[in-house]
């Protein structure tokens, strides 16, 4: 028989990621514990079309009230429900003035969604950055979402000038925002004063007196609670830790393999760091000692465009001019899933609270230990303190669709109008469910009989945003 | 030998050379033969040569001999079906690497609306809607000499509108501006190595992708023997076997180098054809004829005296190849024009991806 090869992908944990491409379309990516393990598409948002291409995307990655922002190659940044995929927001125009035109002559870059919230009515704040390097903040308010034109408070203000600017990063508390580009060095502002804080300082002439001129391509932030230390890898295939308190050239600095490198994402433990380059390699390294810890190896042939590290389990998802999305373990640096998706992607986020909402959680807890030692452990952890709410949350559960449904049923006549609508009225249950939440605790002992039949609430906002769909189509063919 | 043979065998198995054990097959002792052909001894496992190589010899001679038994049978099965007027049994296909393909999830399917709309955003999809023709400027490497002068005339005639350059010293990216600003749509360079063309780069213009290719088993025409001299028309095209997207990706770049409109009076096909992931290049001219055929009749003494009455005309196509023959061979596919610093591939090709002879990219 013909010899083939299979590459045996012992498949993921539970997880949800989404990407995006160069025709502008989302896609939604879920891996469950029921078929084991094997991530598939489950849904597709928006229509192809080239000029509206994904530049950049982020996650503002909330266990309540979740928003995703993709900013358009046409200079729209719109927020999108992540859940199921509804427009909240568009922004025409992200450059400083509204009559910059920044659409051909400015492209975006760089989108970075905060995730804390100032307030209740703000539906989110984004920091854009263009390649000019014209970076701003806007937030959005709920009010004023529907139309998309006004904006609230924003703040604006000129990385450089005369360079091109590659990628933009914010730090763990978000008061930090680190700029980099070809002809730029690494720069760290900071976000209240909008003030540049450090700079970086390129690298002595070498031995033969050739000065390289600056051209960073990626950068992150080293540690959660620290801004001060910061990687950041160049198109000469560098990659440099920069320690803002000590010096302004880097700390360490390692070359790896030939190919620039593309995107890099830091690890939660603090010192480790994934890159990928332009011809699809992976690799970690620890930035303490500047070691390759090794090669992430798995048939990768396009440019890795994005990497993200998933908060809780140990595992990265990247994605990249292949059109595959694949998902590796951080432990054994093995591939876990890989998926199709067709077009040239250009980010990939992780939804972390995506598990949590699994409906048969307690049964697919036993299928878990299969997957993963040490994912286990840490997702035990969370379960125990979570077997508590468990209960009360499918009480919970019961009620928000009885709620849901009258709202379908309201928001049915309305579909056709307009779609906000039907947004704000989720926000509104979302905000019921608050509340419904904590007197829910007080009436802990009732049966639980219900909850394996309740499909959890994001499964049942997607198929509801497909039903609504199917109904606006029928109203449009009639 | 035979003190040799009974030595290595025990009497009572008799020593049954391996053809035997086909009859046993059949036989009801099925069980029993299979267990004795286990045990058999190879003829590998002789140690006298001359024995050896009887054993082999007879053994090698039973094969065929079962071979031939079949297809005969086969044959007569066929006939009867014919002559019953019943369904002919179903021919055997021959396993092939090709058909025996590992299964590939990229392969495009013709009812995926998301291909469409992805062939609709790409870099080739203006000069293949028409809306732009095609301009190619081809150039060479550095120096050229040997076969790439001549090579290079020829891939003239074979692609319309296209014009070459002489690469003087200039860099490849400069002459990427240089084509960008006079609207030439792809760039080709043919690169020699000691003076033989082994290389050809594709640099889709303004923005397209950049494809470098393997070039070998370069044929030029005045080699071909019965050439034909090509006519100035626009080709046809056909391309074969580009399945998957990467394939796909790479026919659309090889389709927006020749004009969309052939001039079918010239019947002049240009053919790049994809094998297991070398892609064959060939020029022919063809032209319809009407021959007398001979209609086959059973025997032979009977088609000797009523071929030349029994004959109806008909139309063939009569092919001849000219205009060079070379095979191409993807390297990498690169994302946007010729950049080896910051270049981003598409696809590389790398040696940890061959792990099977089955697995195919294009």
């Amino acid at each position: 028989m013909p010899r083939t090869t299979v590459v045996e992908s012992p498949g993921c944990p539970p997880l949800r990621a989404l990407t995006t491409d160069i025709i502008g379309l989302v896609k939604v990516v879920e891996a469950h514990t029921k078929p084991a393990g094997a991530a598939k598409v489950v849904e597709t948002w928006g229509d192809p079309d080239a000029s509206r291409a994904i530049v950049a995307a982020s996650l503002a990655d909330r266990a309540a009230d979740p928003v995703l922002a993709v900013a358009r190659k046409n200079g729209v940044v719109e927020l999108l429900n992540p859940l199921n995929g509804d427009a909240l927001a568009a922004v025409k125009t992200v450059g400083p003035s509204p009559n910059d035109g920044g659409a051909e002559g400015d492209p975006l870059a760089a989108l970075h969604l905060f995730t804390r919230q100032a307030s209740d009515s703000i539906l989110g704040t984004f920091l854009a950055c263009t390649e000019q390097g014209k970076a701003s903040i806007r937030s959005i308010t709920k009010e004023n979402a529907a139309s998309g034109s006004d904006v609230g408070p924003s703040a604006t203000w000129d990385v450089c000038s005369g360079a091109n600017v590659q990628f933009c990063s914010v730090d763990h508390g978000e008061s930090y925002a680190m700029f980099g580009g070809k002809g730029i060095e690494v720069n760290l502002w900071d976000i209240t004063s909008c003030s540049k804080i450090w700079s970086a300082k390129s690298p002595r002439a070498n031995s033969l007196g050739i000065f390289t001129r600056p051209w960073f391509t990626a950068g992150t932030f080293l540690c959660k609670d620290d801004h001060r230390k910061i990687v950041a890898c160049t198109n000469d295939h560098q990659v440099r830790l920069y320690d803002t308190a000590l010096q302004r050239r880097p700390a360490i600095s390692v070359d790896f393999r030939e190919s620039p490198i593309k995107a890099v994402a830091a690890d939660p433990n603090g010192h480790d760091v994934y890159i990928g380059t332009g011809t699809g390699d992976l690799a970690s390294f620890d930035m303490r000692t500047g070691k390759l810890l090794g090669c992430y190896i798995g048939k990768c042939s396009g440019s890795i465009r994005s990497i993200v590290r998933h908060p809780e389990l140990p595992l990265i998802a990247s994605c990249g001019l292949d059109s595959y999305l694949r998902i590796w373990d951080t432990n054994t640096r093995q591939l876990l899933s890989a998926v199709f998706l067709k077009q040239h992607l250009t980010t990939v986020v992780l939804d972390s609270h995506f598990s949590l909402e699994e409906p048969e959680e307690i049964k697919s807890k036993q299928l878990e230990f299969s997957v993963e030692a040490e994912a286990e452990v840490r997702k035990e952890k969370k379960q125990k303190s979570k077997t508590t709410e468990d209960e009360t949350e499918a009480q919970v559960r019961k009620e928000k669709k009885k709620k849901k449904s009258e709202t379908i049923e309201e928001d049915e006549e309305q579909v056709g109008v307009v779609d906000h609508s039907n947004i704000n009225g989720e926000i509104y249950a979302r905000k019921e469910k608050k509340k419904k939440k904590s007197r829910a605790i007080e009436q802990d002992e009732e049966p639980d009989s219900d909850g394996e039949m309740c499909s959890p609430n994001r499964r049942k906002s997607g198929e509801r945003s497909k039903c609504l769909k199917k109904k606006s189509k029928k109203q449009l063919v009639a | 030998m035979a003190k040799e043979k009974k030595r290595k065998q025990p009497p009572a198995d008799a020593a049954p050379p391996p053809g035997d054990d086909g009859e046993g097959r059949s036989g009801r002792k099925g069980k029993k033969a299979r267990k004795e052909k286990a045990e058999a001894i190879l003829p590998s496992q002789i140690k006298n040569k001359d024995k050896r190589r009887e054993v082999h010899a007879k053994l090698k001679r039973e094969k065929k001999a079962q071979k031939r038994a079949l297809a005969r049978e086969r044959g007569q099965a066929a006939r009867r079906a014919e002559e019953l007027g019943e369904q002919p049994p179903e021919r055997q296909v021959p396993r092939t690497i090709e058909n025996t393909r590992e299964p590939d999830e990229t392969v495009c399917r013709p009812d995926d609306q998301e291909l469409f709309a992805g062939n609709d955003a790409d870099e080739f999809n203006a000069v293949l809607k028409q809306h732009i023709t095609p301009k190619i400027l081809i150039t060479t490497c550095r120096f050229n000499s040997g076969r790439g002068p001549a090579f290079i005339d020829e891939l003239m005639q074979v692609i319309p509108n296209s014009h070459y350059v002489k690469r003087g010293t200039y860099e490849l990216k400069k002459i990427v501006d240089y084509a960008k600003n006079r609207d030439f749509t792809s760039l080709i360079v043919v690169h020699t190595n000691r003076r033989e063309p082994d290389a050809l780069l594709i640099i889709g213009l303004p923005d397209g992708p950049t494809a470098h290719f393997k070039l070998s088993k370069l044929v030029l025409r005045k080699d071909i023997k019965n050439h034909g001299n090509p006519t100035s028309h626009k080709p046809e095209l056909v391309l074969n076997n580009f399945t998957t997207r990467l394939g796909h990706r790479v026919g659309r770049m090889i389709q927006s180098l020749f004009p969309q409109d052939p001039n079918f009076r010239g019947r002049r096909v240009v053919t790049f054809h994809n094998q297991r992931d070398y892609i064959f290049f060939r020029h022919h001219r063809y032209i319809f004829d009407t021959k007398e055929k001979k209609v086959a009749s059973k025997d032979k003494k009977a088609k000797t005296s009523e071929s030349k009455s029994e004959s109806e005309k008909q139309v063939i196509c009569r092919l001849q190849e000219c205009g060079p023959r070379f095979v191409l061979k993807l390297l990498t596919l690169q994302h946007g024009t010729f950049d080896t610093k910051s270049g981003e591939y598409e696809w590389v090709h790398k040696p940890d991806m061959d792990t099977s002879r089955r697995r195919f990219f294009l």
